[in-house]
């Protein structure tokens, strides 16, 4: 079973800009709503990391436990999804995410709130796979076309890799091997866990 | 009275019980429809994981250009 993830490297990071930019113009996101960003750390100083951010897909998700009305679920590739219908935009979900992945869309006056929206892995929403309705609401489902998230498939680096995590995985640890660091800075390893975990998944130098 | 205890006791247990916070909440909303499913996999859901999978494979470029066995 593929279990979608994303993996940023940081070392390799340029802050290009241009995920933001490939997932602005594919799924036609507003102003004010940023479904990927990027962060700086030590910004101008010599060693800066730069680091591409969005919703994380976590496998257990803290939005998902948090929203009172259950509207997100998770698909058959573990990516987390939200119905727009259902959402009433009471920002839960914004102050569970430990990334800030979901956004809201200033829907009116008075700091009034719209339904939330955030990174859906390029995966759609729960509307008929390449619907109006789904553009209109959840952006451009790539995955049904057999691509993956724009954001990563556009990145000039390769610092941002998507895809199953059997295979992003292999393909960070590749990249360790041969410049003989990096892992012990940002990566999967830091995130999900240590050697142990990634021979448990098959994954060896 | 030492029925009343009792009932009081029980009562009081009643109320320790935790609610499980790790179980999978129920989802309200519509049925996805699955990203296979159409022309082009044909519901085949193999045939669009190991599509995805050779997708991944062009974010490394050490096998991209030819070199896979460079780093070795």
């Amino acid at each position: 079973m593929a279990r979608m993830k994303f993996i940023c490297d940081a070392e390799r990071c340029i802050e290009c800009n241009s995920c933001t930019t490939a997932c602005k113009n594919e799924h036609e996101v507003p102003w004010g709503v940023n479904r990927r960003r990027l962060v700086t750390v030590n910004d101008g100083v010599p060693g800066e990391r730069s680091i591409s951010v969005a919703c994380m897909h976590c496998t257990d998700a803290p939005c998902m436990a948090v929203c009172p009305v259950d509207c997100f679920y998770r698909t058959e590739d573990q990516v987390v999804l939200h119905d727009k219908d259902l959402c009433i935009g009471c920002g839960y979900c914004f102050y569970a995410c430990p990334f800030g992945a979901p956004q809201f869309p200033q829907a009116g006056a008075f700091g009034l709130r719209g339904k939330m929206d955030k990174c859906t892995y390029c995966a759609g929403g729960p509307e008929e796979n390449f619907s109006v309705e789904e553009f209109r609401k959840y952006g451009r489902n790539r995955l049904a076309e057999g691509k993956l998230p724009a954001c990563a498939e556009m990145c000039s680096t390769k610092a941002l890799i998507a895809g199953d995590h059997a295979v992003i995985t292999r393909i960070y640890k590749t990249r360790v091997v041969t410049r003989g660091k990096g892992d012990e800075i940002w990566g999967w390893a830091m995130a999900y866990g240590g050697s142990a975990k990634l021979a448990d998944q098959g994954v060896t130098s | 009275m030492k029925k009343i205890a009792l009932l009081a006791a029980a009562l009081a247990a009643a109320a320790c019980h935790e609610i499980p916070q790790d179980a999978a909440k129920p989802y309200a909303g519509k049925e996805d429809t699955k990203a296979y499913a159409g022309d082009l996999f044909k519901g085949d859901k193999a045939a669009y994981e190991t599509a995805l999978a050779k997708r991944a494979d062009y974010e490394n470029e050490y096998v991209r250009m030819g070199d896979e066995n460079a780093h070795k």
